[in-house]
């Protein structure tokens, strides 16, 4: 979908892209990665040609960049920067249209399209639509930005830090959107940055960068796994383990429990636990309510007194967490292990603090399967 | 504004009018009763003007109550009032002092306006504006425009507001008056229309290479460090040269003198403020919008036209509006190098050394001027975009 072959940047003596080769597959994520200066940026400016390679080429689409007119080349592939650059003058629809207006849409079509994106990133159009850049936060404009890259619906995205300026909590969950909208786009997209842990969350491919030169294209496992030189190593950083939950999800090591039904009583409680210590109660229709302890049970105690209700909001979580969010999550309320329920607070299973531990050593079957893959 | 901690406080601004506008009344001459047109005469203090002195003073008066009155509303009222009456009866009051001054005098015999009264005009308008500061409805400024049109026209046709030196002046000059008004105004505005038709273009080089940057913001800055007089002249040789070695030029009007010089000086003195406004005004635009506009697929003109322009737009409008003020009065200087214009009336005035000559030719400068400033200002704050109003 997207070939460097030899690509090159030259500014005068120094080098800043130097002989990088790789190929992104359509629908993938390659994200690239390196400290600055690492020539990143200036090798996703070269895909769309805002900076021109002086060496090597550039395929995409099988076509090799520089016979393409620029601006219809540019108009193909959706462009998102860290500093978002909407237009002032123009409305959110306004400049989620400029590309659709370039290409000679009619205004209904623009119209239908513009809501289309703001619905899309969970912007009602009623309200955003007629809103002017100025009015909107951060995360907003950001999200604006990304519907502006997507309105003439490009096969590939190249992204350039972009939630680089939000706050860390609006970050996490642009990326969590972002991920759940190229689930159902699959876009080819080149996405730059400079957090690994954003890095991890999001590639299906990592094209760690350093001097210009390409250190390591591979997937985010292989990339913890097997660094391919000390630098990679060092740049993945010592906690690679913990890094490595986050490409596994609740769902992947979950287990069932045992569960007792609410109206159930002492004995059948008790029954129902069979030699387990914890048993999870429930209502009829699944939803959670706590767990007892059979040893309170032993102990001659009521089942309604030995039941520790919970918050289900606060003491589950859902199987699209990351493992490594489960585990923070365990941590923070000293448990060893978390229930996994639905939207409804309907309990779907279990994770445990050994099957995190599991999952955290090497070679573990589940950390091949990336956290995209195989959601929905 | 209207805390309570303020309405403890005197308004400083209206004092500063109250005052200036009693010292116009009280320690500076109204009017000047001369014999003829050219020779000095008597001076007359506001009492000349008869009841409409006693209106003066307590206009003035009401002034400082706009300083000293207790609460916002009262204080905007009064400054209002008095700012607006004391032009009014000012218009009164000449037309008064003057019947009653030149009853049983020579008809040669001239009414001149005194210092006070301009003194007195200052001080009203230090009031309208200490009021202005908390209004911003333009509503009480149309009242008040038109109060003061109603009375200058009543005061002009019914209260002797006619038989003023200043006017005088004018009966004898009418039939060659507005031709020269309308050259002047002609020759402003194309000189800000060339300066624009150069200007922008430049302003727009300027932004998209450093070298002419440097050459264009310098140049533009040294020509309007050339005083204008010394411009005109330093044209008149080069420009006359031209004018015999092209017959085609020499056709349409080049030459040493007249119109032609004043045009170029006064484009050149457009330059400064065009380019440098449009420079800034492209400039200014966020980097990171210009780069995903060209990232997005827009080309450099596409960029400029939906993207630079509409934003720097307000700005260039500004640029012009200084340029028109500053070439309005700098117009009245061609007619030393033989344009005919408001200028000549200036020239002819201090030739002769008749003060309200050089009057007739200030007044209506002045006034276009002031009138150029508030239309583009007008324009400017029209054409910013809705998203990026403050």
């Amino acid at each position: 979908m997207i070939r460097l072959e030899g690509v090159t940047r030259r500014y005068g003596d120094t080098v800043a892209v130097d002989d990088l080769s790789f190929e992104v597959a359509e629908g993938e994520v390659c994200v690239l990665i390196g400290p600055s200066g690492c020539g990143k940026t200036t090798t996703l400016r070269m895909i769309n040609r805002l900076i021109e390679p002086t060496g090597g080429r550039i395929l995409v689409q099988g076509r090799d960049i520089m016979s393409l007119p620029v601006e219809e080349l540019r108009r193909s592939l959706g462009y998102v920067i860290q500093s978002i650059g909407l237009f002032p003058h123009l409305t959110v629809a306004g400049n989620i249209s400029v590309v659709p207006r370039l290409l000679g849409w009619d205004k209904p079509r623009m119209a239908k399209r513009a809501d289309e994106l703001l619905q899309l990133l969970g912007l009602p159009p009623d309200a955003y639509r007629d809103k002017y850049p100025r009015q909107l936060s951060g995360g907003e404009a950001q999200r604006v930005g990304v519907a502006r890259a997507l309105a003439a619906d490009p096969p590939v995205l190249l992204m350039d830090e972009p939630f680089g300026a939000v706050d860390p909590l609006n970050r996490e969950r642009l990326q969590t959107e972002f991920a759940r909208i190229q689930r159902e786009l699959r876009k080819t997209v080149i996405f730059v940055t400079h957090d690994i842990d954003e890095a991890i969350r999001l590639a299906d491919k990592i094209a760690i960068m350093r001097d210009g030169k390409l250190q390591q294209f591979d997937t985010p496992e292989e990339v913890l796994n097997h660094p391919a030189n000390k630098f990679v190593h060092d740049f993945v950083g010592a906690d690679r383990a913990l890094k490595r939950l986050v490409r596994v999800k609740v769902s992947d090591v979950m287990r069932s429990p045992a569960t007792v039904l609410m109206d159930a009583g002492d004995i059948g409680m008790r029954e129902a636990a069979g030699r387990r210590r914890f048993t999870y109660v429930l209502e009829p229709d699944g939803r959670l309510i706590g767990w007892i302890d059979t040893r309170d049970i032993d102990r001659g105690l009521s089942a309604e007194d030995a039941i520790t209700r919970v918050d289900p909001g606060e003491a589950s979580v859902r199987p699209d967490t990351s493992l490594r969010d489960a585990l923070s999550r365990m941590l923070g309320l000293g448990f060893r292990s978390i229930a996994v329920t639905d939207e409804h607070c309907r309990l779907l299973g279990e994770v445990t603090f050994a099957s995190v531990e599991a999952a955290m050593s090497e070679g573990d079957e589940h950390i091949a399967a990336p956290v995209e893959a195989d959601a929905g | 504004m209207a805390g309570p901690a303020e309405q403890t406080h005197i308004d400083r601004v209206a004092l500063v009018g109250a005052v200036v506008a009693l010292a116009g009344a009280t320690m500076l001459p109204f009017v000047e009763l001369r014999p003829n047109r050219l020779v000095p005469g008597d001076l007359h203090g506001l009492i000349a003007a008869g009841p409409w002195a006693f209106a003066l003073w307590v206009l003035v008066a009401v002034g400082f109550a706009a300083a000293f009155l207790p609460g916002v509303k009262p204080r905007l009222i009064a400054g209002s009032v008095s700012a607006v009456g004391i032009v009014a009866a000012l218009a009164w009051a000449l037309g008064s002092a003057a019947e009653t001054l030149l009853a049983g005098q020579t008809p040669v015999s001239r009414v001149s306006i005194g210092a006070g009264v301009w003194v007195m005009l200052a001080g009203a308008a230090i009031l309208g504006f200490a009021g202005q500061e908390r209004t911003r409805g333009a509503r009480w400024r149309l009242v008040a425009a038109a109060v003061v049109l109603a009375a200058f026209f009543g005061a002009f046709h019914l209260g002797g507001l006619e038989r003023i030196s200043l006017v005088r002046e004018f009966e004898v000059r009418a039939s060659s008056f507005w031709g020269l008004l309308g050259n002047h105004l002609a020759l402003a505005s194309a000189g800000v229309g060339l300066g624009v038709v150069l200007g922008v273009p430049l302003g727009l080089l300027a932004t998209r290479n450093r070298r002419v940057r440097g050459v264009v913001l310098g140049v533009t800055g040294v020509i309007q460090t050339v005083p204008s007089l010394a411009l005109l002249g330093l044209l008149i040789v080069p420009l006359s040269a031209l004018g015999q070695a092209v017959p085609a030029l020499r056709a349409l009007g080049v030459r040493g003198i007249g119109a032609a010089p004043g045009l170029v000086a006064l484009t050149l003195y457009a330059l400064l403020p065009v380019v440098r406004n449009t420079y800034v005004g492209l400039s200014s635009v966020d980097p990171a919008a210009v780069d995903a506009g060209l990232g997005m697929g827009m080309s450099r003109s596409q960029l400029l036209m939906r993207v630079e322009f509409p934003l720097a737009l307000p700005l260039i409008i500004d640029g012009v509006r200084t340029a028109a003020v500053l070439l309005i009065g700098i117009t009245t200087l061609t007619a030393f190098a033989g344009a005919r214009n408001l200028g000549v009336l200036i020239i002819e005035g201090l030739g002769q050394f008749a003060p309200d000559l050089i009057l007739l030719g200030a007044l209506p400068t002045i006034m276009l001027a002031v009138a150029a400033d508030a239309t583009l200002s007008a324009v400017a704050k029209a054409v910013t975009p809705e998203g990026v109003r403050a």
